[in-house]
């Protein structure tokens, strides 16, 4: 049971969020698609662990989740010192480095 | 007749509904118009998957994903959000879109595939539910395994931690002095 | 033993370097001082090897003095090295005694000419260069030596750089020099590849073991090396040049296209008599062109007008008498005839330099006239050097000229057609000659300029000469034993009476030919000239040799340059490379569309790059 349902639940919301950041505009709601990944990949991780009967998968869960807190918060930091200036949030149209 | 278990049985329904409700979430982050919107769905998966650690017996990550993710990083999300905006985002078809969609479908069927893939062999560690409660559960469990094999790895996440900090204050001061002047 | 004798390839190498670098700072009389003292070094050196090689008698050989061992590799062997024989004794003699005393006449000459020092500089390079030639132990230094005479020739026919007639014909003479050098390069090869030396001494005693007459290598050999004989002796088909070289100052065309230059292609043959002798098919050969070529040369000199072009076509002819001598085996007869040669040709070419000078360059003899009052002195050197070229009795000429007519019925391999058409060229030179004696000498001026003798700079050269060619005639014998040390063998003096007779009045018939067409009126003249008119343009147009040359080989080789460059360079090679570039651009453009600067369009580029990924993981 455990296995599949875990690996299927993963792969959804990995993919989800794979969509979520190739459909969207808005940076802020990409950004989000990228935490919906990493989470996705924390679930993973902690079914696999219960299932292996060790610690190792909870550790990496952790890591995780300190680098995703430390992307989220640099990322939020450029979003906003691009964004700030400019009144649309479109990610299409920071494309100076063009060519 | 009676010789399902009950729990069990709860358990695994309870499992299911919760990982549905996960997905159902994050569909609605990414379909969602308004960003307000995408950001409560996104609260609401992520108090789903905490739901679903505690199933899997991981209470400690259940615990800080709470405290921490739901907790820190998506109110960080909700004022930039409030200090930002961004209009309603109204999502119009075109090619890109459907050949993304397309692109992502496919690894989600090669993903469904590995899943056909039977149980590996399983490493059988030395932490199993009785062993867990006997230490002192996961919290403690977690922090005989983190400071004895994992210190190397603990440190460099601290040392990143710090980076992070130091590099914010660093944008904020590029990003506010110029403003600054500006407006002189 | 004869080591000194390098001081005598050294001493007019220092006068070239010294003139070249300090020639400008110098005044003219240093400059001229040191050009001929060189030489005249070399000179006295020669002589003392000659000394050395007299008091030594008949057993001296000469020997082989080496400077150092240039190269080594495996078991070939190659040292700077000069070979000191009795052949090269008697070169040396001619060159450096000749050369002297054209230099001296030369400082007459070019003194109003403002690049003195320059010239000077260039003829001293020619007698390095020529030593060079004659003193090669081994057919590698001959060929440098051959090649850099072909330069020193280059640069002193077109010593006056501006008149473009004068460049044009030193480019021709070089082009053709060097067509002769590929020649000699190519049986150097061959030799090589066969006998595994290149030293003289080493080849001529393997030769005679290794190859059996007639063989197809020795043929190979000796035509290649006839290739080189004949571009540089002017000789049938390789002969444009000389004429054209004329262009030079006339102590050039003296010292290197009379008496030493165009003697190297006798000098070949005559050191590789041993190689000849192997082939006598290619000695049949060489007498055959040298006896065309004597005809061939004679028949054009009888009508030209410009004097020194005359002088040319006679040193050809002559030239030509000296190939037949070697074909038919008589070398030392040929070496006397060059000698003998070297001293009237070049009391021809000077005295003829006195007359153009003293005219104040007018070159035209139908513009001459009655020089024997304004001219005396050069009127009797000329008069001196026409007899002994015409081979009038008692003169070096008529010693020399007699001996080859003789032997090219009577050796082994002469014979009557041989014969006949030598007495045919010796009867022509008479003709030509004094005709030439007679418009610019006798009758009245024909022109205004102020006719005057020439200084005793340049006088005094000339009565040397015209000693010499009186004569040297007498030490016919004498050279013969000289050089008999080196040849193996005398010269026969066949008895035929009835054939000396008839070579000594052949030179006379043609003497007597020019009086009775020059001095006893026009109209014989005109009315020959009128009877033989397409005979008459044929000579005049030198048989329409250079124009055969240009419509064969030089307009298909333009033509195929320009094609070459319009076709293959420009659309070929250059379109090649210019589509790299042009390529590399293309798809470099077309690929900076993916730098779009989206971050979208990166972020699918991975979730592309993570499906076939899993593709791979998956299904293989």
């Amino acid at each position: 049971m455990g296995h599949q349902f875990v690996l299927l639940i993963s792969a959804s919301i990995f993919c989800v969020g794979a969509t979520g950041f190739l459909i969207r505009k808005n940076p802020l709601i990409m950004f989000m698609s990228v935490e919906l990944m990493l989470n996705s990949v924390n679930f993973l991780l902690i079914g696999y662990s219960s299932f292996q009967k060790s610690m190792d998968g909870q550790i990496f869960a952790l890591m995780v989740m300190t680098v995703a807190a430390a992307e989220v918060v640099v990322g939020l930091a450029i979003i906003l010192t691009i964004f700030r200036t400019r009144h649309d949030m479109d990610v299409d149209h920071i494309n100076t480095l063009k060519g | 007749m009676f010789e399902f278990d009950l729990f069990e049985l709860t358990r695994a329904t309870v499992t299911t509904l919760v990982g549905l409700t996960a997905v159902l979430a994050s569909l609605g982050v990414i379909l969602c118009s308004s960003p307000i919107y995408c950001a409560l769905y996104l609260i609401g998966h992520m108090i789903c998957l905490a739901l679903l650690f505690l199933l899997y017996n991981a209470e400690f990550i259940a615990a800080v994903q709470i405290i921490v993710y739901a907790g820190a990083v998506m109110i960080l999300f909700l004022f930039i959000i409030a200090l930002l905006g961004g209009k309603k985002e109204i999502q119009e078809p075109s090619t890109e879109r459907s050949i993304a969609i397309a692109f992502v479908a496919t690894m989600l069927g090669e993903l469904f595939l590995s899943a056909t893939v039977g149980p590996t062999r399983p490493i059988e560690g030395a932490f199993d539910v009785q062993t867990v409660a006997e230490v002192g559960g996961s919290a403690k469990a977690i922090g005989l395994e983190l400071f004895s094999r994992h210190v190397v790895a603990f440190e460099l996440a601290s040392a990143l931690l710090l980076v992070a900090a130091v590099g914010i204050i660093c944008l904020s001061k590029f990003s506010y002095v110029p403003v600054r002047r500006r407006m002189k | 033993m004869f080591s000194y004798c390098w001081f005598i390839l050294i001493s007019p190498l220092v006068g070239f370097v010294l003139l070249s670098w300090f020639g400008n700072g110098m005044s003219r009389k240093s400059a001229g001082l040191l050009g001929c003292g060189s030489v005249g070094i070399s000179f006295l050196i020669t002589l003392g090897a000659l000394v050395g090689f007299l008091l030594g008698g008949e057993n001296e050989k000469g020997g082989t003095s080496t400077l150092y061992n240039w190269v080594t590799a495996g078991s070939f062997s190659l040292n700077m090295s000069i070979l000191v024989d009795p052949l090269s004794v008697f070169m040396l003699l001619i060159i450096t005694g000749v050369g002297f005393v054209i230099h001296v006449y030369s400082i007459g000459y070019m003194e109003k000419d403002p690049e003195f020092s320059r010239f000077f500089s260039y003829m001293n390079f020619f007698i390095f260069s020529m030593s060079l030639l004659v003193l090669a132990a081994d057919f590698f230094f001959l060929i440098v030596g051959w090649a850099l005479v072909g330069l020193a020739s280059y640069l002193l026919i077109g010593f006056w750089k501006e008149k473009t007639s004068a460049v044009l014909a030193a480019r021709k003479a070089f082009v053709m020099n060097v067509i002769g050098d590929v020649g000699m390069v190519i049986a150097a090869f061959i030799i090589f590849d066969h006998l595994g030396t290149l030293s003289f001494l080493e080849v001529f005693a393997a030769a005679k073991s290794t190859f059996r007459p007639n063989d197809d290598t020795i043929l190979l050999i000796t035509v290649f090396l006839l290739v080189g004989a004949f571009a540089k002796s002017a000789q049938i088909p390789l002969h444009t040049w000389l004429a054209d070289a004329m262009e030079g100052p006339t102590p050039v065309s003296a010292l290197i296209h009379a008496a030493t230059m165009v003697t190297a292609g006798v000098y070949l043959i005559a050191r590789c008599h041993v190689l000849y002798e192997l082939a006598p098919f290619t000695m049949y050969l060489i007498a055959t062109v040298g006896v065309v070529t004597a005809i061939f040369a004679g028949s054009m000199a009888m009508v030209q007008y410009d004097i020194k072009r005359v002088i040319a076509y006679s040193t050809m002819s002559q030239l030509g008498f000296m190939f037949l001598a070697v074909g038919v085996g008589m070398y030392s007869i040929a070496m006397f005839h060059l000698m003998t040669h070297a001293f009237f040709k070049a009391l021809l070419f000077l005295s003829a330099g006195s007359v153009i000078h003293g005219l104040n360059d007018e070159q035209d003899i139908r513009k001459m006239g009655g020089l024997r009052h304004s001219m005396p002195i050069t009127h009797i050197t000329f008069l001196i050097g026409s007899l002994a070229l015409a081979g009038f009795p008692l003169t070096s000429g008529f010693f020399s000229k007699e001996a080859i007519l003789i032997n090219s019925y009577h050796a082994d391999m002469g014979n009557i057609i041989f014969w006949a058409m030598a007495i045919l060229g010796a009867i022509m030179t008479g003709f030509y000659i004094f005709r030439v004696y007679f418009y610019a000498f006798s009758g009245q001026p024909r022109t205004d300029a102020n006719a005057h003798e020439s200084p005793l700079i340049m006088i005094a050269p000339l009565g040397l000469l015209a000693f010499l060619s009186l004569t040297a005639g007498f030490g016919g014998g004498m050279i013969d034993d000289f050089l008999a040390t080196y040849f193996g063998t005398h010269m026969p003096h066949p008895d035929d009476v009835l054939l000396e007779t008839i070579g000594l009045s052949a030179g006379l018939i043609g003497i007597v030919g020019a009086v009775g067409f020059y001095m006893t009126g026009k109209d014989r003249l005109e009315f020959v000239k009128q009877i033989l008119a397409p005979l008459y343009d044929l000579l005049f147009n030198k048989y329409y040799v250079d124009e055969i040359y240009d419509f064969l080989i030089v307009k298909p080789t333009r033509a195929t340059g320009a094609f070459l460059e319009k076709r293959v360079e420009k659309l070929g090679i250059d379109f090649a490379v210019d589509q790299v570039g042009f390529q590399t651009r293309e798809v470099s453009r077309l690929i900076s569309f993916w730098q779009s600067g989206s971050v979208r369009l990166y972020a699918f580029n991975m979730i592309v790059g993570v499906v076939t990924i899993l593709m791979f993981v998956v299904f293989l």
